[in-house]
């Protein structure tokens, strides 16, 4: 893979330029999209889980919390919805020339985090602006947080736009399941409601489970330098790295291998 | 020294792919065959020397297209061996796949970059391009807008830039002008006195008569024959007219 990634440099930085100037074009404020789009998510999120559902209690200020959740979950979702598509979407090109076709997920992972480094940024701006103290020594480890961030995106990439060449369901049910796996993260609500007094037995028996979703747990250490007593448990870290590290040696060998019939099925 | 070495492939292709989940659990409760299975290839064996030009010739439906996609890399075998050595430059199609609201300039990039080639040699060979495709003035106009000549100029005249040492050419030269396929054909000759690989894969058989050397005809999947060219193009046109005549008897 390291090989073929250096021969296709040249192709991928030319894939990623043009993924991003389509992104943007025609649109008035361009590149700052980037950045409007998450805050205005936040201001959305504030004004009706926090006012109107007030799922802000214990995490203060509140439109920090959402937003140091929302930045990495809208990078985690954009890559995966688009990622189904970016196989199945390049078919004449698939059809027409062979090349590594793992280089479609990946631009698309690359373009995607050029996307979200500079709305990451949006965060720490916030946090000063609000006077919001930061755990400096968990803050520099977030470039790892990062990292496995986008190792786990790529894996799921992988996977799903292999799997969407064969059966177009893929799409629908990837619609769907990132729907649900949203509100199965911590972004619009604080993880101790979960076990707080008020919740329901229901709630409360499983909650136990809630941090084998890795993306609970990457949300979390996200939200820890900003909020200490909002981050995950070493053990279930552990747990995300190894499951990261085997979804993406699973989804690569996979991909491989369905990769073989993809010129004929497409 | 051989270029490209086929041996025994087979290549069977599933016919009325059911592309739903539910029809694949549809059949598999029902416990039926998923789909029909049809041989596109069956046990071709050929071997084309280095700095030869080689035809491909038979009807449609004959399996010219799955072969210059095997050759290509776009789909694998179902079984036998393709030897490819060198690096291969299937002439494709423009403006296809991607947006088509690219440009003529950005397509030149692009297709040199698919080809695994760096910026400095892209640098170094766009004026080329451009130049031979003659299409100065609308370079910075979206593929899109191109006619299909206009496309199958700059297709041609990417494929046989980038340095490659097998072309690989489907019949998309039938759109050019009377001047462009001389041209081409010209280009063509050169190309294979400086020792690169030429396949054709195509049905119009005058053009092949001059710049190829040999020639292999299939046939339903199969190999008829391979031979020198002429020869082998006065068989496969008597051919068509033995068949023509029996139908006619027949009717």
């Amino acid at each position: 893979m390291i090989a073929n990634i250096k021969k296709y440099k040249e192709l991928m930085y030319f894939l990623v330029h043009k993924e991003l100037r389509i992104r943007y074009r025609n649109s008035l404020f361009g590149f700052f999209w980037t950045l409007l789009e998450p805050l205005g998510l936040m201001l959305i999120y504030t004004l009706v889980f926090g006012y109107i559902i007030q799922l802000d209690k214990g995490v203060s200020p509140y439109p920090l919390y959402v937003l140091a959740g929302l930045i990495p979950w809208t990078f985690f979702n954009n890559s995966v919805r688009k990622g189904t598509r970016a196989l199945s979407g390049n078919a004449s090109l698939i059809k027409k020339v062979y090349f590594p076709r793992e280089i479609f997920p990946l631009t698309m992972l690359i373009s995607n985090m050029v996307n979200f480094i500079p709305a990451f940024a949006l965060i720490l701006v916030l946090a000063v602006v609000l006077g919001h103290p930061m755990q400096w020594s968990e803050l520099i480890l977030l470039p790892l947080v990062i990292l496995l961030q986008a190792l786990f995106t790529l894996g799921v990439a992988l996977l799903v736009s292999i799997l969407n060449v064969y059966y177009r369901d893929v799409e629908f049910i990837i619609n769907l399941v990132m729907r649900a796996w949203m509100y199965m993260c911590p972004i619009i609500y604080p993880i101790h409601m979960l076990t707080g007094a008020e919740v329901s037995s229901t709630v409360k028996d499983f909650a136990g489970l809630y941090f084998l979703n890795p993306m609970a747990v990457i949300i979390s250490l996200y939200h820890q330098p900003f909020f200490p007593d909002q981050g995950p448990e070493i053990k279930y870290v552990i747990y995300t790295v190894i499951l990261t590290v085997v979804l993406f040696l699973g989804a690569w060998y996979l991909f491989r291998r369905m990769n073989r019939r993809v010129g004929e099925v497409i | 020294m051989e270029a490209i070495v086929v041996n025994n492939l087979t290549k069977h292709f599933r016919k009325a792919y059911d592309k739903t989940l539910k029809g694949f659990f549809i059949s598999l409760v029902k416990g039926e065959k998923r789909h029909q299975e049809f041989t596109a290839l069956n046990n071709v064996s050929f071997q084309v020397k280095k700095g030869e030009s080689y035809a491909i010739i038979g009807k449609n439906g004959a399996g010219k297209s799955t072969l210059f996609k095997v050759l290509s890399g776009i789909i694998y075998p179902d079984s036998g061996t393709v030897n490819v050595h060198g690096k291969v430059a299937p002439l494709i199609e423009l403006g296809a796949g991607l947006s088509r609201d690219l440009t003529g300039a950005e397509n030149i990039r692009l297709n040199c970059a698919i080809f695994g080639l760096d910026k400095k040699t892209i640098e170094e060979v766009y004026p080329k391009i451009v130049e031979f495709s003659e299409l100065e003035e609308f370079i910075h106009t979206p593929v899109k807008f191109y006619s299909s000549g206009m496309k199958a100029r700059l297709g041609f005249s990417i494929a046989i830039h980038i340095d490659a040492d097998i072309i690989l050419i489907d019949e998309v030269l039938a759109v050019g002008d009377k001047d462009f396929k001389k041209k081409c054909y010209a280009k063509m000759n050169e190309l294979r006195d400086s020792g690169k690989t030429i396949v054709i894969v195509s049905h119009s058989m005058k053009p092949l008569r001059d710049i190829c050397d040999r020639a292999l005809i299939l046939d339903k999947g199969k190999v008829v024959e391979v031979g020198e060219i002429n020869e082998m193009i006065d068989k496969y046109q008597s051919d068509k007219k033995t068949k023509k005549k029996k139908k006619q008897k027949g009717a």
